[in-house]
């Protein structure tokens, strides 16, 4: 970390820009290695009067505490004043960009890949007690190896010790859990699991499996598709702050939706997105699972497929690496539009 | 804090040696003597203390911002920047990393010349000449100086742990926790981990209710010479703090404290009270301000 990174890092192109960072990929001069490089902006005065950026902050304290193949990795920070620039691993696409790849072919071993590398990074990071907070396609980076790594940890806390009341306005809404629309102030991992279980369905329909267009319907959406929980299945649903009483839809079988999918993965699939959180499988259970143990064992990752163009449906510079939608808002308003195109 | 304190950055990266002190210290204590070395660091933690009080923060808070300070002058000079600007800069980024919710800068500089004017006029006198910019541009040669090493694990929850353990949640538990907030006015968290504070704190304190432990520390397996050292620190806290005037010596001892030369920028340079030579820089800085 120093002052010389505008030195030390020679700027090769031009990433991605969103609403707080922008993003370039770098040559690091002092050890030849493609980095990206992460400006953050300084923003408007109100912005610039609270000092370094908390979502770089939040991003800066916990990659420090992180280390694994399968998050991204925090090489440098470096700036003057409140001007703070991060430097990570240099990631070549993700998991979006993938799924959104029309001419790849997604089969059952890739699939089980992208799983697992998704389920051991979320599983190391639950151990040291950090919540994620925006898991989804668009965060899970992969490198020209086909390592796929968590990134974009600007939502991330940690989690376990009494503190302040957590904030329900995160997730992407997509992949946001039950509880999270009804206004849980408290949860857990389940909420990164939740996640995990919409991106796992997004991998067999190569489409987004819950898009909502405004919370309200989102929840309408999960309801319709798993059934609305009785008293019950979750008991305690009537006490989040936010809860409403919803139709009684009857609850779909998942087998029928994806019909491609093997049994083994749909007992994952039902695990994570029990309705209610206390049911809900953690990553080590999931990874415990007969899935992960039966046939076909998971494709190596630099056997996986690759995009050709590494670039999101191109009009839209959306950074790779790390993803820079963090509002949920702006996130929506975008994937909304790109939804249209299917 | 949750988290792996084995794995963290502050065990690995954070728990010094005393050489590590003295290799920075030494050139500050050429100029003053290492208690009145001691008695700054002490002044600037009950600056801490009473900012975070001011601002209403937890003791969590203020812990992790006294922690950042020492960190800080366990790596520079008194002289790099006045701790009288570091110590507001520690309390704004640690409310920031504690996720505190939103301290305002124009609240935290208030709470800056409201303390030093009513709580330390002993050891400041004169308007507390520092301004919000001067804070956002020490904060990041903070982060820098600390490695990005953000996460700090305290004495706290190890000891309510302990006193769970021991069935002494109302005898024990709060002395023993005064006694971890007086640690942090010596060197013992830069030193040991925070299990080790918690543990020196709480054999001192059932020493000072009379409480018989014994049996239960004979089951720990932790090293006890390590957490003898720190009860030894402690213990010379109380002995110095029997005779020791803060509001009566602490002038004459930043007096001799080592200070920014005049061509460090104002943001970096310290204005001392009484010490002439230093009026021009104030004049600069307030028209640099305005």
């Amino acid at each position: 970390m120093g002052e010389d990174g505008t030195d030390r890092y020679e700027k090769i192109d031009f990433l991605g820009e969103g609403q707080f960072a922008t993003v370039y990929k770098a040559k690091d001069k002092k050890t030849n290695k493609i980095v990206a490089v992460k400006k953050i902006k300084l923003g408007s005065r109100t912005e610039a009067a609270d000092g370094i950026n908390r979502t770089a902050l939040r991003e800066i304290k916990l990659l420090q505490e992180l280390s694994h193949k399968h998050i991204i990795g925090l090489l440098d920070v470096f700036g003057h004043k409140s001007n703070v620039s991060l430097v990570f691993d240099f990631m070549e696409t993700d998991l979006e960009v993938v799924i959104r790849d029309s001419s790849l072919i997604m089969t059952a071993p890739h699939i089980k890949s992208y799983v697992l590398q998704t389920l051991l990074g979320l599983e190391y990071l639950h151990a040291h007690w950090v919540l994620h907070r925006d898991m989804k396609p668009n965060n899970l980076l992969i490198n020209e190896g086909g390592v796929l790594k968590i990134g974009d940890f600007g939502l991330a806390r940690f989690f376990g010790s009494p503190s302040r009341p957590y904030s329900h306005q995160v997730v992407t809404r997509w992949y946001r859990c039950p509880e999270l629309l009804f206004g849980a102030r408290a949860y857990g991992e389940g909420v990164d699991i939740w996640a995990v279980g919409c991106i796992i369905a997004e991998l067999l329909i190569r489409a987004p499996f819950l898009p909502g267009e405004s919370d309200l319907d989102q929840i309408n959406r999960i309801f319709q598709v798993l059934g609305t929980p009785t008293e019950a299945e979750w008991p305690d649903m009537k006490c989040l702050p936010d809860f409403i009483v919803f139709k009684e839809f009857p609850r779909q079988s998942l087998k029928d939706i994806f019909t491609a999918a093997s049994d083994d993965l749909l007992e994952v699939l039902n695990s994570m997105l029990s309705l209610n959180p206390s049911k809900r499988c953690t990553a080590t259970q999931a990874l415990q699972m007969s899935y992960f143990s039966n046939k076909p064992a998971p494709t190596l990752s630099h056997l996986l497929p690759f995009p050709k163009s590494n670039k999101i449906i191109d009009k839209e510079k959306e950074a790779k690496m790390p993803s820079l939608k963090r509002k949920q808002e702006s996130s929506d308003s975008v994937s909304l539009k790109k939804r249209l195109v299917f | 804090m949750a988290g792996n304190f084995w794995a963290s950055s502050h065990y690995q990266q954070w728990i010094l040696d005393r050489q590590d002190l003295y290799r920075e210290r030494h050139n500050d204590l050429t100029v003053i003597t290492e208690e009145e070395y001691q008695k700054i660091i002490m002044l600037f933690a009950n600056v801490i203390q009473a900012l975070g009080e001011q601002l209403k923060f937890r003791q969590q808070v203020i812990a992790t911002a006294t922690i950042y300070f020492k960190r800080f002058y366990a790596r520079n000079s008194l002289k790099c920047i006045d701790p009288w600007l570091m110590a507001p800069t520690c309390a704004f980024l640690a409310s920031k990393v504690e996720e505190f919710g939103v301290i305002s800068n124009s609240r935290l500089m208030t709470a800056c010349q409201s303390i030093v004017k009513n709580k330390f006029g002993h050891a400041f006198s004169g308007e507390y000449p520092y301004r919000t910019q001067h804070v956002l541009e020490c904060e990041f040669y903070l982060l820098e100086m600390m490695d990005c090493c953000l996460i700090m694990y305290h004495p706290y929850r190890p000891l309510v742990k302990f006193c769970a353990d021991l069935n002494a949640e109302a005898d024990l538990l709060p002395v023993a926790w005064k006694m971890v907030n007086d640690s942090l006015r010596t060197d013992a968290p830069l030193l040991y981990p925070p299990y080790l504070i918690a543990l020196a704190c709480l054999h001192l304190a059932a020493i000072v209710k009379q409480k018989d432990i014994k049996g239960w520390c004979a089951e720990l397996n932790v090293d006890i010479d390590k957490c003898m050292d720190v009860t030894k620190m402690m213990v010379s806290l109380y002995e110095m703090w029997k005779t020791y005037d803060e509001k009566k010596e602490i002038q004459a001892i930043l007096a001799k404290m080592p200070k920014p030369s005049l061509s460090r920028p104002p943001s970096e340079a310290t204005i001392q009270d009484n010490s002439q030579q230093q009026q021009p820089n104030q004049q600069q800085m307030s028209s640099g301000v305005s």
